[in-house]
């Protein structure tokens, strides 16, 4: 069983559209949602926790979340780019607010968290950093024993260190606590340090959805001198570089010549994907 | 919903909320339209929007284990009790000041007495506010400006209303208007008149507001 599906998930606004995105987080895996800004990752995130009214089902653990949506969010962590929320009160205001709503609060455990992120209750929301954000919002989460952790952007305006240590934190939760996470993020890096799978959007659209690994080792990054060569190598999201010119290819490396290969990485994949998706959409509106 | 309840007393009242509640002794102030003090109540409920905006408190609460529909309602129990406070202590501090002042400083030279009536008027008031005021803003929680601005040119309309109909008719200018113990049978109709309408008005303004708030992206 996963611990989260989502089938079909669509919503349309004006200007831009959230189109049938379908993909799962497997049981103690964690899923990095990656793409531009704008790209859909927020909406997607808030369409699974039906903070918009979207198509489409989300399914928790087995569980529908329309039809048991109390159960489903006993269940579920959320954590929105730290915790941006009352700023003016005390962490112990909001707690006291928080664990009413959770019969399996668990005070011991989380104070055991505030212990180990170095949290002081009786500081207010405003006072704490960045990192120390994301880390009451992660404590508050997974005191009322969130087997999944649903996190839109956590790393954003975290400096390095802060980076490093948040995720050695999410690690050690899969490991220890078997927790589920999905994420989104534009900085890779963290993603190439902790990920097992990848969900790659763009333009409202899934453009893959797969194991890390199957992704890196999908594609290869070539450096050809010049556009011909390029192109008769059926290069995907060509684009000039300072010594030639840059594309992805997949599955066609044998028998090319005037090309130099490189292993991807998940910012060139991303790079190359979007300029080959707004060719494609160029092409069409043509 | 007591869950809820209690959240929202404890992270998104405006500390203006209880100041605005002791302004029920406005009604010891000689010759001042008493039904301003429940205008101060909506200005209260303005703040308190406010400080739900910018504490981020709604998309906070719709991750939360809670139905959608009881966000509104959960927020609108806390001012309807709210409401009933502020009407109850100018009930009282207005029998206070008819029992221990002089029947000439009772008489209000700018609208009614402050007496029973004044109460049925102030839930009319608050009934109006409520029905224009919360449908409106749960329409779009991130908009109270426009809510407000239109609910409050109603409101002082209809206490425009209420001051000439003290002057223009001699039911408010005499059978309800002075002492509580004065005509006190019509009293209390006018005041159950006032406190059904605020009732029925709050009711409607729960429903169109769930309403309007399930359709909310946030």
């Amino acid at each position: 069983m996963n611990a989260l599906e989502v089938n079909g998930l669509t919503k349309v606004y004006p200007e831009f559209t959230l189109d049938k995105a379908s993909f799962c987080v497997p049981q103690e895996h964690i899923v990095g949602l990656i793409g531009r800004n704008g790209a859909g990752k927020s909406t997607t995130i808030k369409g699974i926790l039906r903070l918009i009214n979207a198509e489409g089902s989300v399914s928790v653990f087995g569980k529908d979340f329309l039809k048991e949506e109390m159960a489903v969010k006993q269940m579920i962590g959320y954590v929105g780019g730290g915790f941006r929320y009352y700023p003016m009160n005390t962490l112990t205001a909001i707690r006291k607010a928080y664990a009413p709503f959770y019969p399996t609060w668990n005070q011991s455990r989380y104070e055991k968290f505030l212990s180990q992120f170095e949290l002081i209750e009786s500081k207010k929301v405003k006072e704490l950093s960045e990192g120390m954000k994301v880390k009451f919002a992660l404590a508050l989460a997974l005191s009322h024993g969130a087997k999944l952790l649903i996190m839109d952007e956590p790393t954003s305006g975290l400096d390095p260190l802060s980076r490093e240590e948040f995720c050695d934190i999410i690690l050690q939760l899969v490991r220890e606590e078997g927790v589920s996470v999905l994420f989104s993020t534009h900085i890779t890096s963290d993603l190439m340090r902790i990920a097992d799978d990848i969900v790659y959007i763009s333009q409202g659209k899934i453009l893959a959805a797969c194991p890390l690994k199957e992704l890196l080792n999908k594609y290869k990054l070539a450096q050809f001198a010049t556009l011909e060569d390029a192109t008769a190598a059926k290069a995907i999201g060509v684009k000039s570089v300072k010594d030639g010119f840059e594309g992805l290819l997949c599955d066609n490396i044998h028998g090319l010549k005037n090309v130099t290969i490189f292993e991807a990485t998940i910012d060139s994949i991303m790079v190359h994907l979007e300029k080959a998706n707004k060719e494609r959409i160029y092409a069409e509106t043509d | 919903m007591l869950k809820l309840i209690k959240k929202e007393m404890r992270l998104c009242l405006h500390p203006t909320v209880f100041i605005f509640l002791s302004f029920a002794v406005l009604v010891f102030v000689p010759s001042y339209p008493y039904e301003v003090i429940f205008f101060f109540s909506c200005l209260s409920v303005f703040f308190s929007c406010m400080m739900t905006r910018e504490n981020g408190d709604i998309s906070f609460t719709c991750t939360l284990p809670v139905n959608k529909e009881q966000i509104p309602l959960a927020k609108m129990f806390v001012v309807f009790g709210l409401q009933c406070i502020i009407m109850l202590s100018v009930g009282i501090m207005g029998a206070i000041k008819g029992a221990f002042f002089p029947i000439e400083q009772y008489f209000n030279y700018s609208g009614i007495s402050a007496n029973l009536v004044l109460v049925g008027n102030g839930a009319i008031l608050l009934g109006i506010f409520n029905l224009v005021f919360f449908p409106r803003y749960f329409k779009k929680p991130d908009k109270i400006g426009v809510p407000f601005v239109t609910s409050v040119i109603v409101i002082f309309l209809l206490i425009g209303v209420f001051i000439v109909l003290r002057w223009v008719t001699p039911l408010y200018s005499t059978t309800l208007n002075g002492i509580n113990s004065e005509n006190t049978g019509a009293k209390l109709v006018a005041l159950a008149i006032g406190i059904v309408i605020y009732a029925v008005l709050s009711v409607v303004s729960c429903k169109l507001s769930m309403r309007h708030f399930q359709k909310v992206d946030l």
